[in-house]
């Protein structure tokens, strides 16, 4: 065996000269590379815009009522055409949007913040906490959805409102004349309800994941306190699949708003929502095809848009690379 | 070398339950460890070897405290450590550091180098704000890095330099005793070389003492002062280096040392090799007696029956096995 | 009986008489953000008839790739980008799909190197052995789970015919390489490539398998690759070592030769690093400074040249070819090498 000495001072550490990025910018830069997810960030954007903004460029407002021309096809006049009332249509669907879009960012902001916080504090600590929670969120999913707000609306809107219109009434404040919020407290507080509990066990199945691994354990040996843990090592790498599932999510809660409209348990009249725009329109599709064709279309592109964004963030947080 | 060990270690036992069955109805038991006792002296290097399931990392939890030991004892400088509570145990935690094995995941992917370096200091109060800096490229200098790695993500960096970065974590706390959990056996050969080399360096400049736990019997040998074997959860053999590789006793030890192949073509020719039959038995189910009897090549009855007392069979150099007599082997 | 002579002839025999594989001037290249680069460039190697070729390296130098280029099992973006593989008078780079699948398993075996995840696990063992006997050599169903038991003793496997009804999961570590083993050889291949068969198991159970690769190659005689970056493990496992690096072969020569008389300077500095259990007790190692390229990002000239001590100005210009040094069978790519032997004229 021939005898070798050292080879090579150690002082060889290398490491290409680019910058510095962080995981997020190189999933940033993987997301701008996928030409459907833009395509759906550039949509969700555009339509938030109307959301935020439309209502003050809207040629109409959405409750005049033109009697004289009804049920009307798409004019110049009136770009979609008017319903049963003689309201313009592209007007309704602007504010519809911005219903659309408060109702499913409140509702998955409430949710997500409810769900991450009992998620992980149920994956990370265990034991009873952790067991009272899966009970919970079991629970909760097991009730239908459709029953568990129908019968919260349908219990809690008389006595709400019959309290706001006494409290009108003894102090005469405006803020109780607008019964319009009780809609949007009970849309809110009931949707959030059921669609926390897939939130929470997401977060929990990945804290669960995250908590065993090395650079956790590390944390712990070098006796950082659980909270520390918990904030800076668990949940940051523990929010990839959460990002995901809150844009699907953002998707479902608009889907969700309208169909509780649809029902009628959602936003009321004349508060316009693609939901309600749609029952009304469905039940004359056949004579005025554009009462149902205007709202259907622009809740299939968002949805659609959201759905693509997601996959292209799940592509963007977890790449699959040739390794 | 102070008369007093470093730590002491006494009938560490650590059992997990597990749910078994395709809905998770049945109950059982993998004996990870199952009584092992050893003491470890300030400035040493006592390197603990096994094939998988023996409970070496395990070991090196139950030691740390990082896994609560179901029983025994673990003593720090006098202090009885094992079971405490977080928030009793933290004050030791500075002490005691870990080196984890798998270099990709040893660190947090979404903090730079410099965060997570600083991160220990500042907590124990170590360092403040305004020397950190400093403390951080001394300690990345102490690990062969250049400081512009401070800035870096984990992900940028290749096995071999985020092992470094691990290690100088481990240095941060200024320990006294440092487990290394196969540190190095998922580092390239070339790589590991440099890491040994590193690890040999900082135990001089800073009197560490290590606990190392690895499989490669070749590493061991050029780095431990005391090896123990162990075996499926129980200790089989502990002794000095030198006594351990050239007048082995246990049997377990002597195929261990007869299957690792050496890089010498004329050697691996003309050997011997002691080959032992059947597969290592699951921990869920151990062998009764001597853990070892259903593939000792020269077990008797009384191995399935009793488990063998650890003993002091020559000086310094413990053995568990009925079939080793305080007399010299022949 | 001495084993010096037959590792010998074995390396004269593949010499001058038949290779069942050649390949020259393999190159495989890999889709990035900037372009194709290459991860593997001119590679040459043959593994005569009967004979065992250890690769070496660490991880990153192509080693698996190589292999895996030969019968079309590359991961996407890695293509072959040039170079011939001679395989039973066909050139296997050139061959379309349909042929190489009727190779892969038919007349090259394989055996991967972690059993847990090669294995089908839904599969029973039976059935994954009895496949490519159905498929390549048209056996009936019956036929084939018989050879199929006949295989599993073959390598060692007690009570065969019931271990045909269990699952990859119901067999241990060991057994289950031992299974890929037979599934590898179950169509008698000529060549049998086995990718790092033992890196994830135990070592006496690694001393078990490489006693049973030993044991078939006596008895069947087919010709082996074996993979790995254990330079321990294969001196006494094969004929011939060829040693890569950031995927180019640097070295190539009979075991004995390659460990008496090691001429690159990154197979010395890796044989000089690993610690032997015969050595006297030294606390230091020699070891290679600096860490290899990132596939991809391969230097100009030759790849070693950054970390190499004896790096010479025209070492990081051009990369150094394949050349006959110390003997017709001892080949190095080499400035340094070549420098001392003119000297030495």
């Amino acid at each position: 065996m021939p005898a070798e000495t050292s080879i090579a001072p150690l002082g060889l550490e290398t490491i290409p000269d680019e910058p510095a990025t962080s995981l997020w910018r190189d999933a940033w830069r993987r997301l701008r590379a996928n030409k459907l997810a833009v395509a759906g960030l550039v949509v969700i954007v555009l339509l938030a815009l109307t959301a935020i903004f439309g209502p003050y460029f809207t040629p109409y407002d959405f409750l005049s009522q033109d009697l004289a021309h009804r049920n009307m096809g798409p004019t110049l006049a009136h770009w979609l055409g008017t319903d049963d009332l003689g309201r313009d249509v592209l007007s309704r669907i602007i504010y519809g949007a911005r219903t659309a879009f408060i109702v499913a960012i409140v509702v998955t902001a409430i949710a997500v913040a409810i769900g991450v916080a009992v998620g992980a504090v149920a994956g990370f600590a265990g034991g009873w906490f952790d067991r009272i929670v899966m009970w919970l969120t079991d629970v909760t999913m097991s009730v239908p959805n459709l029953l568990l707000v129908i019968v919260i609306n349908t219990s809690l809107k008389p006595p709400l409102a019959a309290w706001m219109d006494a409290e009108y009434q003894a102090t005469l404040n405006p803020v109780f004349r607008n019964t319009v919020w009780i809609d949007f407290i009970l849309v809110f507080g009931s949707m959030a309800l059921i669609t926390w509990p897939p939130y929470a066990r997401l977060v929990r199945a990945q804290v669960m994941s995250v908590r065993s691994r090395p650079y956790v354990m590390a944390a712990r040996a070098l006796g950082l306190p659980a909270g520390t843990v918990l904030r800076r090592y668990v949940i940051p790498n523990a929010l990839g699949p959460l990002i995901v599932a809150v844009s699907a999510g953002l998707g479902t809660a608009m889907v969700l708003e309208s169909a509780f409209s649809f029902l009628g348990v959602g936003v009321n009249p004349p508060t316009p929502s693609w939901g309600n725009m749609i029952q009304d329109g469905l039940q004359v599709w056949q004579h005025y095809p554009h009462l149902l064709a205007a709202p259907a279309a622009v809740l299939a592109i968002a949805t659609v848009a959201f759905s693509f964004l997601g996959d292209g963030l799940n592509d963007a947080l977890n790449p699959r690379g040739a390794k | 070398m102070s008369a007093e060990p470093l730590l002491h270690i006494e009938n560490l036992v650590k059992h997990f339950p597990v749910r078994l069955g395709a809905f998770g109805e049945r109950q059982a038991i993998v004996h990870a460890l199952d009584g092992i006792s050893f003491d470890i002296e300030t400035g040493e290097t006592l390197s603990v070897v096994g094939e998988s399931g023996c409970g070496k990392s395990t070991t090196g939890f139950a030691i740390l405290n990082l896994h609560r030991p179901t029983s025994g004892k673990v003593v720090y400088a006098g202090v009885e450590i094992s079971g405490l509570d977080e928030k009793a145990m933290r004050p030791f935690r500075k002490d005691l550091q870990i080196v984890f094995q798998d270099p990709y995941s040893t660190l947090n992917p979404r903090m730079t180098v410099g965060e997570t370096l600083a991160e220990p200091m500042l907590f124990h109060k170590l360092a403040d704000k305004r020397s950190v800096k400093g403390r951080i490229n001394q300690l990345l200098a102490d690990v062969g890095l250049p400081a512009r790695f401070a800035d870096r993500y984990p992900h940028e960096l290749s096995g071999g330099q985020r092992q470094r970065v691990a290690i100088a974590r481990a240095l941060a706390c200024e320990p006294r005793f440092i487990v290394c959990d196969e540190a190095i056996s998922a580092l390239d050969v070339s790589i590991q070389a440099q890491i040994i080399n590193l690890l040999l360096d900082l135990q001089d400049k800073y009197q560490l003492t290590y606990l190392f736990i690895a499989h490669d019997l070749a590493v061991v040998r050029h780095i431990s002062s005391r090896v123990v074997v162990m075996y499926l959860g129980r200790a089989a053999e502990l002794a000095p280096r030198d006594a351990l590789f050239e007048t082995p006793l246990h049997p377990y030890t002597k195929a261990l040392l007869s299957a690792v192949p050496e890089a010498d073509p004329e050697v691996e020719r003309r050997r011997q090799r002691q080959v032992l039959q059947g597969d290592v038995p699951s921990p869920l189910a151990p062998p009764s007696g001597c853990r070892f009897h259903t593939r000792c090549p020269i077990a008797q009855e009384i191995c399935a029956r009793e488990v063998p007392e650890w003993r002091e069979a020559r000086p310094n150099h413990f053995v568990a096995c009925h079939l080793v007599s305080t007399e010299t082997l022949a | 009986m001495t084993l010096a002579d037959p590792v010998a002839a074995r390396s004269t025999r593949a010499e001058t008489a038949e290779r069942v594989l050649d390949v020259t001037g393999l190159s495989v290249d890999i889709e990035t953000r900037h372009g194709p680069a290459r991860i593997i460039d001119n590679i040459s190697l043959h593994v005569g008839k009967g004979e065992t070729l250890g690769v070496v390296g660490e991880s990153g130098c192509g080693k698996s790739l190589t292999m895996l280029s030969l019968v079309g099992l590359l991961p996407n973006k890695i293509a072959v980008s040039g170079g011939r593989a001679e395989f039973a008078g066909e050139d296997l780079l050139r061959l379309g799909r349909k042929a190489l699948r009727r190779i892969r398993g038919g007349r090259i075996g394989f055996v991967f190197q972690d059993p847990m995840t090669s294995l089908n696990p839904v599969m029973r063992i039976g059935d994954q052995i009895a496949e490519p006997l159905i498929y390549h050599r048209g056996m009936s169903r019956t036929d084939a789970r018989k050879r199929g038991a006949e295989l599993l003793r073959l390598v060692g496997i007690p009570s065969p015919e019931e271990r045909l009804e269990a699952f990859p999961h119901e067999l241990s570590g060991g057994m289950r390489q031992r299974v890929m083993i037979a599934i590898g050889l179950a169509c008698d291949p000529e060549l049998l490539i086995a990718d790092e068969p033992t890196t994830a198991l135990d070592v006496t159970i690694q001393a078990q398998i490489v006693d049973l690769v030993k044991e078939l190659r006596q008895r069947l005689g087919m010709s082996i690759v074996w993979i790995t970056h254990d330079l321990a493990l294969i001196a006494g496992l094969v004929d011939r070592v060829v040693v890569l690096y950031a995927g180019t072969v640097v070295e190539d020569a009979p075991v004995d030769d390659l460990y008496a008389h090691p001429l690159h300077p990154y197979t010395r500095g890796l044989l000089a690093s690993i610690p032997k259990l015969t050595d006297a007790a030294a606390s230091r190692l020699s070891s290679i400074g600096g860490t290899p390229p990132e596939p991809g990002r391969r230097p100009k000239g030759c790849p070693f040249a950054p970390r190499c001590p004896l790096a010479m100005p025209i070492c990081e210009a051009q990369v150094p070819a394949l050349e006959a040094a110390g003997g017709e069978r001892h080949r190095v790519a080499c400035f340094a090498v070549d420098k001392e032997k003119r000297a030495a004229a």
